[in-house]
């Protein structure tokens, strides 16, 4: 069974440019999906699309077999955690309550907005901390830990919404290659654990090797590549990173060596 | 005034083709001339400047003896003073922070209600609040009450602008972060506007109580309480004596609130 | 104990941060112990909602438009003052601010007496000075002028010296290290560098003066209050209409004039 669909999504900015050229996939309940491309090649804006951060220009997005739109946006958000590359953290909230914002669409808003919380959500959102190994940084304020913790907040967030789907878009770009290990091998750990499917953007070929069942290549808004990462050929490489009208490129060959 | 721009040709090493345009003197030239014009429109004559300024030193050395006799009442009119730009200044921060989020562009829920609280803010700010404070004397009868009113209405638009303006400079991925959970309108109003602009939003609140306490004790020029009334009689009857303590309170007052509010600012920065 | 209830703050121990709560408490209490001073009264308040609304009701009368050029010519001056007093204050400013610049003032003292004589200057407001100059040079734009004048001095010579201060060191070094005397390296290094932050603050003040000047008649001082006073005072309410409505468009025109030079200067648009 399939926990998104996707039916000839495109995208086009109000600037003209157009993101996504129709994108037609499923992404199997309990899978790890890494899509890979070239910036530019629009992993970011099918996430955000994902999440209801942006609206398809064309086609249809499901989750869990309901159709994503302006009315059960929020609904379905609550089940599509999100995960940034800029962690994009509350920077003058402390860590639990960044994470207890992962509980706030389960909840309504006259207590929320008043800062008050249900125990029970206290409870997940120490469980969320304890399963990234942040227990000990509950109050401090969030700014002011490491880009490597930041980020682990970030999944803890989207831990405590328990959801069907995490997101994760570029989460390691920002991060020194040590934390990128810890970060990929916690969205994998999750996946394993808990069942929850997770879709990952990566630019490096790597991690995307190591840790992904399946891998989606795009280049300029369309998918190029799909398989698993035993198939992805230096050929197939190559069709995901080459640029626009250029047939063949030496650099490409070289800078992919070295990936 | 030439000097200027050729230290800035000197300073760019590279010999440039030549600016085209030097207008400032142009614009000097111009500006002098609208001034003169609005001199002679206004019928200032540098005649009666002139006098007046010879005259100034032994007017205000008329003020040189204040008499405090009264100065119980005048402290007492002063605390009125300073409740009512308190009251003022609570209204405006509560009047604020509802309207604000709902013009801040990136957040409001729809580009019209954008438009429409911002045109009201804009409108708040514009109308002064003497003006505002006689309308609600006339409304609510002589007193504080109209005045508070008053300098909470007009500084309402002030703060609503101030905080939606903030609430713009906020990155967007705060915003996102924290929408993608599926938080509603009031909940990413305050989880991620409000505390990421808090120390700015306070540091306006404490900038507008400093300017309504200012305002507030002047207020009683129209009739809504406060000290200023009490200042315009003795000046229109020449008591020079009861004037000057009543100028003093005021200045010591403000000066107080002044650095207090400054060392407050400080703090939060 | 506090694990038993259902709800409870995210900090340690379940509760509000006790510097809030003392804060929103002082605020609190501060209203609750004045409230009689203000004269505080719902009942009287929500009671005179109508009369509110029969007081807006008089505004809608037929304008009286054989007014209009009067008012035409009281704006205009309102705006001359505003405009005059402006300018006067910048001539007069830009000196004191240098004065009063941490790191461009001759000596320690004149910086401390010049700051201390501009918070003086600000301390009272334009109306007060007004009501003495007033009674010192007599009726007229001219005390409405000097006050402005005065006030913004106080407002505007400590704008600058703050903008001066936060200039860069390199390019006053630079100047310096050519032989530039001390006037030449506060004109030549100090003050372009702090110029577009003068240019914003002078917006900022303009704006500010405008709405002062539309109150200084008040006192009779100029400008388009004393109209405004006596249209009130005579319920002419044909008038003001008039009046409320040209204060609206000429304060909101220069609202949006200044927040679009105001922001072309920030995103360097200007060449």
């Amino acid at each position: 069974m399939s926990t998104i669909s996707i039916e000839s999504v495109t995208k086009r900015f109000p600037n003209g440019f157009e993101a996504l050229k129709g994108i037609s996939t499923e992404i199997a309940a309990g899978s790890f999906t890494v899509i890979l491309g070239p910036s530019g090649a629009g992993k970011s804006t099918l996430l955000r699309l994902l999440n209801g951060l942006e609206i398809p220009s064309g086609g249809s997005i499901r989750i869990a077999g309901e159709a994503l739109d302006k009315g059960n946006l929020r609904k379905l958000r609550s089940s599509v955690a999100m995960v940034f590359q800029q962690f994009n953290l509350v920077d003058r909230l402390s860590v639990v309550t960044n994470v207890l914002t992962g509980r706030l669409a389960h909840r309504s808003w006259v207590g929320s907005v008043f800062y008050l919380f249900r125990t029970e959500d206290m409870d997940i959102a120490q469980q969320a901390l304890a399963r990234v190994g942040l227990t000990d940084k509950a109050w401090s304020r969030a700014d002011k830990l490491s880009g490597g913790q930041q980020q682990r907040v970030g999944i803890a967030r989207a831990l405590a919404q328990r959801p069907k789907v995490i997101l994760a878009d570029e989460p390691v770009a920002s991060l020194d290659p040590v934390s990128s290990e810890e970060i990929m091998g916690l969205l994998r750990e999750i996946r394993d654990r808990d069942g929850i499917t997770v879709v990952v953007n990566l630019h490096q070929v790597d991690l995307a090797k190591r840790f992904a069942d399946r891998i989606i290549g795009m280049n300029s808004g369309r998918v190029v590549f799909d398989g698993p990462p035993a198939e992805l050929s230096p050929q197939a490489l190559r069709t995901i990173y080459q640029r626009e009208g250029m047939e063949h490129d030496n650099h490409l060959d070289l800078a992919l060596a070295y990936a | 005034m030439n000097k200027i721009s050729k230290i800035y040709t000197a300073s760019s090493v590279p010999a440039f083709p030549p600016r085209p345009r030097n207008l400032f003197p142009v614009w000097l030239a111009a500006t002098l001339a609208v001034l003169w014009l609005i001199v002679h429109d206004l019928e200032i004559s540098f005649e009666t400047l002139v006098y007046g300024v010879a005259d100034m030193g032994e007017y205000f050395s008329r003020y040189r003896e204040p008499d405090f006799s009264d100065l119980s009442r005048y402290l007492e009119l002063m605390g009125i003073t300073l409740a009512t730009a308190l009251w003022g200044t609570v209204f405006a921060l509560v009047v604020g922070f509802f309207l604000a989020p709902l013009a801040a562009r990136n957040l409001s829920p729809h580009p019209l209600v954008y438009r429409l609280v911002r045109e009201v803010l804009n409108f708040m700010r514009a109308m002064p609040d003497l003006l505002l404070a006689l309308v609600f004397v006339a409304a609510l009868g002589l007193g504080p009450l109209p005045g508070a009113l008053a300098l909470g209405v007009h500084t309402a638009g002030f703060l609503g602008k101030f905080f939606a303006e903030s609430l713009e400079r906020v990155d967007q991925g705060v915003y996102e972060g924290v929408a993608s959970t599926g938080a509603n309108f009031p909940q990413l109003v305050m989880y991620a506007g409000w505390p990421s602009i808090l120390r700015e939003a306070l540091g306006f609140t404490l900038y507008i109580l400093d300017r309504n306490v200012r305002m507030a004790s002047v207020l009683g020029l129209v009739g809504a309480g406060g000290i200023g009334l009490a200042l315009h009689d003795t000046v229109r009857m020449f008591d020079y004596g009861k004037s000057g303590a009543l100028i003093l309170v005021i200045l010591v007052t403000i000066l107080i609130i002044d650095y207090a509010s400054a060392w407050l600012r400080r703090r939060l920065g | 104990m506090t694990t038993i209830s259902i709800w409870r703050w995210p900090t340690p121990n379940g509760l509000p941060p006790l510097p809030l709560v003392a804060a929103l408490c002082a605020v609190l209490g501060a209203m609750w112990f004045t409230a009689s001073l203000v004269e505080v009264d719902w009942v009287h308040l929500v009671g005179s909602l109508g009369k509110m609304a029969a007081f807006a009701g008089h505004f809608l009368v037929r304008p009286d438009w054989e007014y209009l050029p009067q008012l035409f010519d009281k704006m205009l001056e309102t705006i001359e003052m505003t405009v005059l007093a402006t300018a006067i204050a910048i001539v007069v400013s830009l000196p004191l601010g240098v004065l009063a610049a941490r790191n461009a003032t001759p000596h320690i003292v004149v910086y401390r007496v010049v700051r201390d004589l501009l918070s003086l200057m600000r301390a009272l407001p334009e109306l007060v000075w007004a009501l003495v100059f007033v009674s010192a040079v007599g009726l007229g734009p001219l005390p409405g002028v000097m006050a402005l004048a005065l006030v913004t001095v106080g407002f505007m010579g400590k704008f600058f010296a703050e903008a001066i201060e936060v200039v860069d060191h390199k390019p006053v070094e630079g100047v310096r290290a050519h032989g530039a005397g001390w006037l030449q390296v506060r004109l030549f290094a100090m003050l372009p560098q702090a110029l577009p932050d003068f240019v914003g603050t002078v917006m900022y003040i303009l704006d500010h003066n405008l709405r002062a000047a539309t109150i200084l008649g008040l006192v009779g001082a100029g400008g388009i209050g004393y109209d405004l006073v006596m249209a009130m005072r005579l319920f002419q309410y044909d008038r003001l209409i008039l009046i409320a409505l040209a204060i609206y468009l000429v304060v909101t025109l220069l609202d949006r004039l200044s927040d679009q030079l105001r922001s072309r200067i920030i995103h360097g648009a200007r060449a």
